[in-house]
């Protein structure tokens, strides 16, 4: 449904996307992660053809973003990473506009924004001014407003920044309803837990280069593959060191906040065996746990690696 | 709806409608303008009232009649001079402000639409004002002096005015990212467009060579330039002749302005007659003893026979046009322009996976 091949943006001297490829099959949630600056942005606008690429493709559902704006525009609704709401407007009104601006038919237009209020929770509010409205609910009303020509594929910018707790709650589950409802959405943020619920397919995203795509389980499994085990010794760290460091499956050997942390390859079976060679060689070992291979601890080292 | 209609209404002119009547701004501004142009024709009809009483002269209560319209068209110029770059200037850069212009963009509606949308949202509101004044120009008539056709005129060559800046300013709002100064430079190029344009006929006006052995055989015009203001059009209009506007005799002894003169050289006698011989007659200019009348009408150059109004209209719909265009190639967010090339595909670069 979204094919992005060797995208590349180029503003002045800084490279903002260089050479981003990843595919989207219809009928899943791809969360585009990434820290600020990394170029989540820049390839949302590209893909809803705001923006030119300096080189490389992007379709849309068979649509070109470069040569075939409209087609895109079409299949697409994007909601940008901020609210864009006009004063003076009620929360149906807003819609309609939009649903006009889609060409929907006069007809249409009320059902269209009666249901998409219903959807996002916002029927009692139909007739309030778009300006007074609180921020989660202006969120909704925007992912409502994406929705005014039932495009295929939803484009999402940052779709829970600065909302509470309670209001992402409900633009996750909004958000799966779409799903059941066969959208494509790519959802960008740059907290990487905020996805892993809802996705199906992730994309890791740094400094204008894809570091990871895939099915969420597979870049996890991928992204943690280097097991890691927390050892804390009484006081003979160098000597511990010197032990872990010439064993064949473990690849690094760091010390955090006092305790050695070792990156290993291999099972709980290699786990023991390790700790067993520690104390065979007289080393006082006092703590030996194996750490969480978590997402966003994935997340974190994928976008610090390689990092110029 | 046919594709034009779709393409002239389109929802952002509803939106703007609906956006702009729900202020108080609106209301307000349509009362400060009655106020100002209704106070300006009341106070000019109260002064002439009472000499146009006593002189019991229906020729001079014309002539009252004239100088009231002139006075109301003029201010009425003024104001919408005034208004419209306020309406437009920040039609586009105010979306933009707003973060409202990408989700315009995504939409169907193309760059040229919105474009036109804001265009016709805001003009419609100066066509308001100028019927809201249709009252006020009702008390020219009590006097006389002025047809019908002129009020038409007069509100067309304004309207055209008003067109001309509100797509001026459309322009600045669409090529500038902010409002403030593109609200700054609306204004600055109205005021070139509108006065500047004027002015540079008073300080440099055509001059008639005094000295020169060809006998001439058309009346000297203005420079070409002077003809986008619509100021002399409209005095043209209401008073039926130029005064001699733009045009400066240039020796001693001959016509500047409203007077008269001769001068011989090398024999051949040129004369320039006062120009206010009668209404509807340009100035007189007897060349070689030999009288050329042009009415109204431009005597020479590439306008040559049209009525100044005419080609004030003319040139200021084309810089409509021009801005017009610039709007739409400087609004789309994509600027596919056929000298700009995209770039090659990128080489190969290793991602890491």
């Amino acid at each position: 449904m979204i094919s992005v091949e060797r995208l590349t943006k180029i503003y002045g001297h800084r490279t903002a996307l260089d050479a981003v490829s990843f595919e989207v099959p219809k009928g899943e949630i791809f969360g585009f992660v990434g820290p600020n600056g990394a170029g989540k942005t820049t390839t949302l606008r590209i893909l809803a053809a705001l923006l030119e690429p300096t080189a490389g493709r992007a379709f849309i559902d068979g649509a070109d973003v470069s040569s075939q704006p409209d087609r895109v525009h079409e299949r697409l609704g994007y909601m940008p990473d901020f609210f864009g709401v006009y004063d003076q407007l009620t929360a149906a009104e807003y819609l309609d506009f939009y649903a006009a601006c889609y060409r929907q038919p006069k007809a249409r237009r009320k059902k269209i924004a009666d249901d998409l209020l219903e959807l996002v929770g916002l029927t009692d509010r139909r007739d309030q001014a778009v300006d007074t409205l609180s921020r989660g609910l202006k969120q909704r009303l925007c992912l409502a407003r994406a929705l005014v020509h039932d495009p295929a594929v939803l484009l999402l910018d940052e779709p829970a920044s600065g909302l509470d707790p309670r209001a992402r709650v409900e633009m996750r589950e909004i958000l799966k309803e779409l799903q059941k409802m066969g959208k494509t959405i790519v959802i960008s943020s740059h907290i990487l837990p905020e996805l892993t619920e809802l996705c199906t397919m992730i994309g890791i995203i740094d400094q204008g280069r894809m570091r990871a795509t895939g099915p969420v389980k597979d870049v996890i499994q991928r992204l943690t593959s280097g097991r890691r085990l927390r050892i804390t010794v009484l006081g003979q760290k160098e000597e511990a060191a010197a032990v872990l460091k010439p064993l064949t499956m473990v690849h690094a050997v760091t010390t955090v906040n006092g305790a050695i942390e070792a990156e290993y390859e291999g099972d709980d079976a290699t786990a023991a065996s390790i700790l067993q060679t520690l104390t065979a060689a007289g080393i006082k070992v006092s703590a030996f746990s194996q750490l969480d291979g978590g997402l966003e601890d994935a997340f974190l080292r994928a976008t610090s690696e390689d990092g110029e | 709806m046919n594709r034009v209609a779709t393409a002239l209404w389109n929802p952002i002119v509803a939106k703007e409608y609906r956006s702009r009547m729900r202020t108080w701004r609106s209301p307000l501004a349509m009362s400060i303008y009655i106020l100002l142009l209704g106070g300006l024709g009341w106070a000019i009809f109260s002064a002439q009232a009472g000499s146009a009483r006593n002189s019991f002269n229906t020729g001079q209560a014309a002539n009252y009649g004239q100088q009231l319209f002139l006075y109301l068209v003029m201010f009425q110029l003024g104001l919408i001079a005034f208004v419209t770059p306020a309406l437009t200037a920040g039609a586009i850069s105010g979306e933009r402000e707003r973060q409202t212009i990408d989700l315009l963009f995504v939409t169907r509606i193309p760059p040229f639409s919105i474009v036109w949308g804001k265009l016709i949202a805001s003009m419609s509101f100066v066509v308001l004002l100028l019927l809201l004044s249709v009252p006020i120009f009702s008390l020219v008539f009590l006097f006389g002096g002025i047809e019908l056709d002129q009020v038409l005129t007069s509100f067309l060559v304004t309207l055209v005015a008003a067109l001309t800046l509100g797509l001026v300013g459309i322009a600045f709002s669409a090529i500038l990212p902010r409002t403030l100064p593109s609200t700054v430079a609306a204004y600055g190029v109205g005021f070139i467009l509108l006065a500047g344009t004027y002015l540079y006929g008073l300080v440099f006006p055509t001059v008639i060579d005094p000295s020169s052995t060809v006998a001439a055989t058309v009346a000297p015009a203005p420079p070409l330039i002077t003809y986008l203001s619509p100021i002399e059009s409209l005095v043209v209009i209401s008073n039926g002749t130029t005064n001699g506007y733009g045009v400066r005799y240039g020796g001693a002894g001959g016509f500047s302005g409203g007077g008269g003169g001769c001068s011989t050289v090398g024999g051949v006698t040129t004369c320039y007659a006062a120009p206010m011989v009668a209404p509807g007659a340009y100035s007189k200019a007897i060349f070689n003893g030999q009288p050329v009348t042009s009415g109204s009408a431009i005597p020479a150059g590439p306008f040559k026979g049209w009525q100044f109004w005419q080609a004030t209209v003319t040139l200021e719909l084309a810089i409509g046009l021009i801005a017009l265009l610039a709007s739409g190639i400087f609004l789309s967010p994509v600027r596919r322009l056929p000298w700009r090339r995209r770039a090659p595909a990128a080489p190969a670069t290793p991602v890491a996976t």
